[in-house]
């Protein structure tokens, strides 16, 4: 079987490897298939694992064995507009002039594939330069919008012969009609009603999502494009980030190999040269807007998504390469920016941010969130939480970050929220000999947190417990431990005394 | 093992948790399946993602080992952070400030050029720059205005040299560069931008469009209401506003139309010195010429529409007004028509001092009728105007609203109508509405003879006709015609009034009571009585009630009290139907109003002794103007039931008035005719410093001269209780009764608009919804607003004088 046959929709098996270096070879789907200069890829996304992780793979990767045509039936949904989790539609077929080359390409490539993209493009053999891979992938976005359209009403898919799989592989089918008959993605089911879903089915043209609430996407408006990511690479500062979704920047810029942002004004531009000539011109050495909280090098910057569009923009635009359910459909002036930076000698470096409505109608003190991957995995994202929580109490109110959350949210708010609680639980001291003893509301109260939050933290560390006609909480051993361990590793807090801010009363504005 | 077999009551964020630690943690092995009371919080994420792979792992890890395990984290895409050449990219350093940094909102505005200059561009650059000295920023510049002046369009070369201040050769070179990348860029623009929204939606679902605007406002309820409370406190305001505009725009033109009324009448009266007119003898033929024309005799009906035009042409003066007035007047040829021959007649028949008290009259009717259609709110003739001014007039003859509360009926033609346009008519009509005699329920009384008629908005008038036997009526109880009243035989009783020998009548048919009842006992004399309660009578009862200061205003007579005017000498029009309540209210106001007066009177007595004695004419007419109003049934009604209940001492002088038959008292309408014994009846009660009521009538005849200017902008027929209700103070009534607040700034306007007037006229709108004034607030209005009358009294009286001897 040629990799000619493979089209969208296909599963198989592909070569990937894992965080301890080991080969794997999890199920995957066929998003997309391009044609570079006479080699193809394949854009994969792994089935069970996050979108962040999908890619452009060689057909070197791909185990050809396994393969799993798309079924007809499993398709329809998609066809009616239902928000398919994949495309599924194979109109693109593979053209039949793609011949297969070599298939035991050496696993190295996919090593350089997974590292710098342009190193990579010089190692690899018969290396294009920039130019024509441009140029070919030029057609890449016209080609997929004419194709997203077709995708609605298009025909059939010409079935492959092989007739099996649906027996062969049934979980593969349900597993997939499953995903297809969830058009309402319940995100959101605190504010959503169902009338919306019921409108995105209604008649294949989703609407246009509500204007109130975050800037957080309904993905019942994924299509093929939005579920690739469109840009390679992003230069920013020191660092070049991989985006891991989809990001509507200009769509000429999305060919480019490297997208180069400036640093503080984030403003983008297609080429080194154009970001040196930029930065003769941008004389930020900070985010433009007031800052709010400064403790060491990390100092918070406010900024008003109407008052400073053209920042608040593009803060979104690269936020958007890395929040899945993000989206910029409409303009950032209900929202604030808070922006984190850390400073040295070349100026305020931006760390994380996160959004917030000026006004929520649903307790969210958070709307997206986001520590840049450089800085993962440091403390910072625990950070920007913390000074979230700040804000509120400052503001006097309880809040609770805008749903859905991402895999990472999750475990970062969770993990703030164990730590913040346990931090009272551990802290409070019987008085007079009398089991010490607290309310949720309490909890609530010191810590800004929304009750249901509360509740579900104390649920997940398995706190609470039913003892004798009533409910108490329960410190284990290993608990009390864990905690203190890992609060000796977050060193970085929020100092309340350096935060000056006032909350605005909104409502009074008129406008955001 | 299930020791739980009852059901945990649920979790209570209010109850307080108490803490198990370390060793005294109870045995928990048996609870561990209570957490299914307390329901499973939902983690906020998406179904789907939840069950990813890697996070289940580095979830389960974290319960496990209740920290992060370097291999469970959740791989993401790397990031490098080895960019070397940053430091030549970025260059410089930036100290932090000592201070947190506060940006500026319009800082961030700087000039630069949005696009940036590519390599592809420094390779051109270099090759001008062998020719030319051209820097990277000004080639910015000039890409930047290029790309922005063109949309889907490029600017032609033309439109570049227009917009690029530079030198041809290299405007030539950019340009032609331009055009180049501009075609070979697969982008819209050669500055990258985002994708903007198109107005039709067909961007709808484009991934690539970002930061659509959105169309509606996002609002929180409690915003909502806010916007919606302010912003109809702001529509009130301009409403407001532009009804100040509108009352300050028809006062302007009302004051310029006085003026230019006043510079008429003395061009007449100039013109009639030189022709040596002073028995008006010219001026009647001129008269009777136009009459034949149009019927329309005197100069008197002059109004506004015509005053401009008028006093341009001056020579051409009469032959001009009457045909300027052909066509606008068909409507007050109804009111004056039938006054002319009366007025003539009278000329002629009494001569004692010919050229004052006709001439007089007259002028007061033209000054009444001047601002008849234009100043009235609610003016009762459907006139058929032709003057633009008018019809542009908002508030003009078409401004009748509605009154909440009221009941109207349809106008019924053949009564509206019989302000008769010709004698015939008149006559017919006066067939038609008979006058029988008449007694009320309340006050139990007999008023004479009276007609009834049906009113706008289907009230009942009763119109009052004064004969000599008045006196003798007063008598009658009601009582003695209750046996009577029952008779429904109808003995015309009316034609014994008929308007041309009605003076010579009134000597003559003396009736004695005797006669009279025996007349009414052998059902030769209708005696009309009103049933209690009958439906029509309730309905204008409950109006009346409920609004006094409406009844005034909706209940105006109009044509058919200039057709009374007319036809019934010394008429005294009486309403029927007077519900007891409405009667203590207005008894109540009379009182009140009665003790106002004897207060003013100390005060204008000596001004007011002087102008009488300086100026008789002036007093002679202000008392004719009070009779040459038009009787309005309402006040009239008002001013009619406190002459008979009015608990003071005046009441019998009043009486005596009467019965001496100068009638010159309440609710009395002095015809035309008489106004010569008025004249002389007001010298002998101005000479006889008076008790109370000869002095109210002699100051409600001052009121008027006061207001006679005030007066002329409201019609005679359509209003101004105050002229008929003698016994009242002319302001004091527009507020108790609550005219409208033009009417009331009009009356209390003299010569030119005052803050008074208006602060009088805020007062009234106010009093408008309190129909019952207390005391204090009436009396203190009144005493601001006499002020001003008073001092401007004199003017008043000495423009009446020219205008007494002109016309």
């Amino acid at each position: 079987m040629g990799e000619g046959e493979i089209i969208e929709g296909c599963r198989l098996p592909v070569l990937r490897r894992n965080q301890d270096n080991e080969d794997e070879w999890p199920l995957a789907e066929i998003l997309s298939v391009k044609d570079i200069s006479g080699r193809k890829l394949f854009y994969v996304h792994y089935i069970d694992f996050n979108k962040r992780l999908d890619e452009w793979v060689t057909h070197e990767r791909l185990d050809l064995k396994k393969i799993q045509f798309p079924k007809k039936e499993a398709k329809t949904p998609t066809k009616n507009g239902l928000p398919g989790s994949r495309p599924g539609s194979p109109e693109r077929e593979v053209p039949a002039s793609a011949q297969a080359s070599g298939k035991t390409l050496p696993i190295p490539v996919q090593i350089t594939l997974r590292f710098n993209l342009p190193k990579e493009r010089e190692a690899i053999p018969g290396g294009e330069p920039d130019q024509p891979l441009s140029s070919s992938s030029c057609l890449q976005p016209n080609h997929r919008s004419t194709k997203r359209k077709v995708e609605v009403v298009s025909p059939a898919t010409p079935v492959p012969s092989e007739t099996a799989p649906a027996s062969v592989f049934p979980q593969n089918g349900s597993a997939r009609r499953a995903v297809a008959a969830q058009p309402g993605r319940k995100r959101k089911s605190n504010c959503l009603g169902t009338d919306e879903d019921s409108q995105d089915s209604s008649d294949g043209i989703p609407s246009a999502p509500r204007m109130t609430g975050s800037l957080v996407s309904d993905r019942s408006h994924d299509d093929i494009v939005t579920r690739m990511k469109n840009i390679e690479c992003i230069e920013l500062g020191r660092h070049r980030l991989k985006p891991w979704y989809f990001s509507p920047y200009p769509q000429e810029l999305t060919t480019l190999p490297v997208l180069y942002l400036c640093e503080f004004c984030l403003k983008y531009g297609r080429s080194l040269k154009c970001l040196q000539r930029h930065l003769t011109k941008c004389d930020l050495r900070h985010p433009p807007g007031n800052e709010i909280y400064r403790k060491g090098t990390i100092s918070f910057f406010e900024i008003d998504g109407r008052k400073n569009k053209s920042y608040s923009q593009n803060l979104c635009l690269l936020a958007k390469c890395f929040l899945d359910h993000k989206t910029l459909y409409y303009d950032t002036d209900p929202f604030l920016f808070y922006v984190m930076t850390e400073y040295d000698c070349k100026g305020f470096h931006i760390v994380g941010y996160f959004s917030k409505e000026k006004e929520s109608t649903e307790d969210y003190n958070v709307a997206c969130i986001l520590t840049l991957p450089p800085y993962q995995r440091r403390g910072y994202g625990k950070l920007l939480i913390e000074f979230s929580y700040e804000l509120s109490k400052v503001e006097g109110k309880t809040g609770t970050p805008e749903k859905p959350l991402s895999d990472l949210g999750l475990l970062s708010y969770r993990s703030y929220w164990s730590q913040t609680i346990l931090e009272i639980l551990m802290g409070l001291k019987s008085e007079s000999g009398e089991r010490p003893q607290i309310t949720i509301n309490e909890i609530s109260e010191i810590t800004s947190i929304k009750k249901e939050d509360v509740i579900s933290t104390l649920q997940y560390l398995n706190l609470i417990n039913y003892y004798k006609g009533q409910y108490i909480l329960t410190l284990s051993e290993d608990i009390v431990d864990g905690h203190e361990r890992a609060m000796l590793k977050r060193l970085l807090r929020i100092d309340s005394k350096c935060l000056h801010f006032t909350p605005k009363d909104w409502s009074k504005r008129g406008k955001w | 093992m299930s020791k739980l077999s009852f059901r945990a009551r649920a979790l209570d964020a209010a109850k307080p948790l108490p803490i198990y630690r370390g060793k005294d943690m109870p045995d928990l092995n048996d609870c561990v399946s209570i957490n299914r009371a307390v329901p499973q919080m939902p983690t906020g994420m998406e179904k789907e993602e939840e069950s990813e792979h890697h996070l289940q792992r580095a979830i389960s890890a974290q319960q496990v080992f209740r920290e992060k395990k370097e291999s469970m984290v959740i791989p993401v895409p790397e990031a490098e952070s080895n960019v070397n050449y940053y430091n030549r990219l970025y260059k410089g350093e930036f100290k932090q400030p000592k201070q947190f940094i506060h940006i500026q909102p319009f800082n961030l505005d700087n000039e630069q050029p949005d696009y940036d200059m590519d390599s592809e561009d420094e390779t051109l650059l270099n090759r001008l720059n062998r020719k030319m000295e051209i820097k990277p920023l000004q080639f910015e510049i000039m890409i930047d205005r290029l790309e922005k002046a063109s949309s889907n369009q490029l600017v032609t070369l033309q439109e570049a040299k227009l917009l690029l201040n530079e030198d041809d050769y290299l405007i030539k070179a950019v340009y032609d560069y331009w055009v180049r990348k501009r075609k070979n860029c697969r982008g819209p623009s050669l500055i990258p931008q985002i994708k903007q929204e198109k107005r039709d939606g067909s961007t709808n679902n484009d991934p690539y469009v970002a930061f659509r605007r959105r169309t509606e406002k996002m609002q929180t309820r409690k915003n909502r209401k806010n916007d919606e409370a302010s912003y109809e406190k702001m529509l009130k305001l301009r409403r407001e506003f532009s009804r100040a505009i509108t009352i300050l725009e028809m006062i302007k033109r009302r004051e310029k139309t006085k003026r230019e009324l006043l510079h008429l009448t003395l061009e007449v009266v100039e013109k009639r010195y030189h022709l040596g007119d002073y028995g008006g003898e010219i001026l009647n033929e001129v008269k009777i010429n136009r009459s034949e024309k149009d019927l329309y005799a005197t100069p008197a009906t002059l109004h506004n529409g015509n005053h401009h035009k008028v006093q341009e042409c001056k020579t051409k003066h009469p032959h001009h007004l009457s045909l300027k007035e052909e066509a606008s007047d068909v409507v007050r040829q109804k009111k004056k028509y039938p006054k002319k021959p009366k007025a003539e007649a009278l000329i002629t028949s009494q001569q004692p001092t010919p050229e004052t008290l006709p001439v007089i009259n007259k002028s007061d009717i033209k000054q009444y009728d001047f601002h008849s259609s234009d100043e009235d709110e609610f003016p009762q003739v459907p006139s058929p105007v032709s003057e633009p001014e008018e019809e542009n007039d908002p508030d003009g003859p078409c401004a009748f609203r509605r009154r909440a509360g009221c009941q109207y009926y349809a106008p019924r033609l053949d009564q509206a109508n019989h302000s008769c346009e010709n004698a015939e008519l008149a006559e017919l009509d006066k067939l038609r509405y008979r006058h029988c005699l008449t007694t009320l329920t309340v006050p139990r009384r007999c008023i004479g003879f009276a007609r009834r008629r049906i009113g706008r908005g289907g009230r009942v008038i009763m119109d009052r006709i004064s004969t000599e036997h008045d006196p003798v009526l007063e008598q009658i109880d009601p009582e003695m015609l209750n046996s009577f009243s029952s008779s429904s035989q109808t003995i015309d009783f009316s034609s014994n009034f008929s308007r041309t020998n009605a003076s010579s009548k009134h000597c003559e048919n003396r009736l004695s009571l005797s006669e009279i009842l025996s007349n009414i006992r052998s059902c030769r004399l209708q005696c009309f009585q009103p049933r209690l309660l009958n439906l029509q009578d309730s309905d204008s009862e409950e109006c009346t009630s409920r609004k006094p200061g409406q009844t005034v205003n909706n209940k105006r007579v109009s044509a058919a009290s200039v057709a009374l005017l007319n036809t019934s000498k010394n008429g005294i029009s009486v309403t029927g139907g007077i519900t007891e309540e409405q009667f203590q209210t207005h008894q109540q106001q009379l009182v009140q109003m009665q003790r106002q007066q004897l207060a003013q009177l100390q005060q204008k007595q000596q001004s007011q002794h002087s102008s009488q004695q300086t100026h008789p004419k002036a007093q002679g007419s202000s008392t004719s103007d009070c009779m040459s109003k038009t009787l309005d049934s309402a006040s009239a009604h008002f001013a009619a039931s406190a002459v008979v209940s009015a608990p003071v001492p005046s009441r019998s002088e009043v009486a005596k008035e009467q019965n001496t038959g100068h009638n010159n008292i309440n609710g009395v309408v002095q015809p035309s005719g008489t106004s010569k014994t008025l004249y002389s009846t007001n010298m002998a009660l101005s000479s006889s410093p008076g008790i109370s009521a000869v002095q109210l009538v002699r100051t409600v005849g001052h009121t008027t001269t006061n207001h006679l200017i005030p007066a002329l902008c409201t019609s005679s027929p359509q209003t101004l209780p105050m002229n008929n209700s003698c016994l009242t103070n002319a302001v004091h009534l527009n507020n108790v009764s609550v005219v409208s607040p033009v009417n009331v700034h009009i009356n209390t306007r003299t010569s030119a608009p005052s803050p008074t007037a208006l602060k009088l006229a805020t007062v009234a709108a106010s009093m408008d919804r309190v129909p019952k004034v207390t005391p204090s607030s009436a009396i203190s209005s009144i005493a601001r607003e006499n002020h001003e009358p008073e001092r401007l009294g004199l003017n008043g009286i000495a423009e009446t004088t020219v205008a007494m001897e002109v016309t």
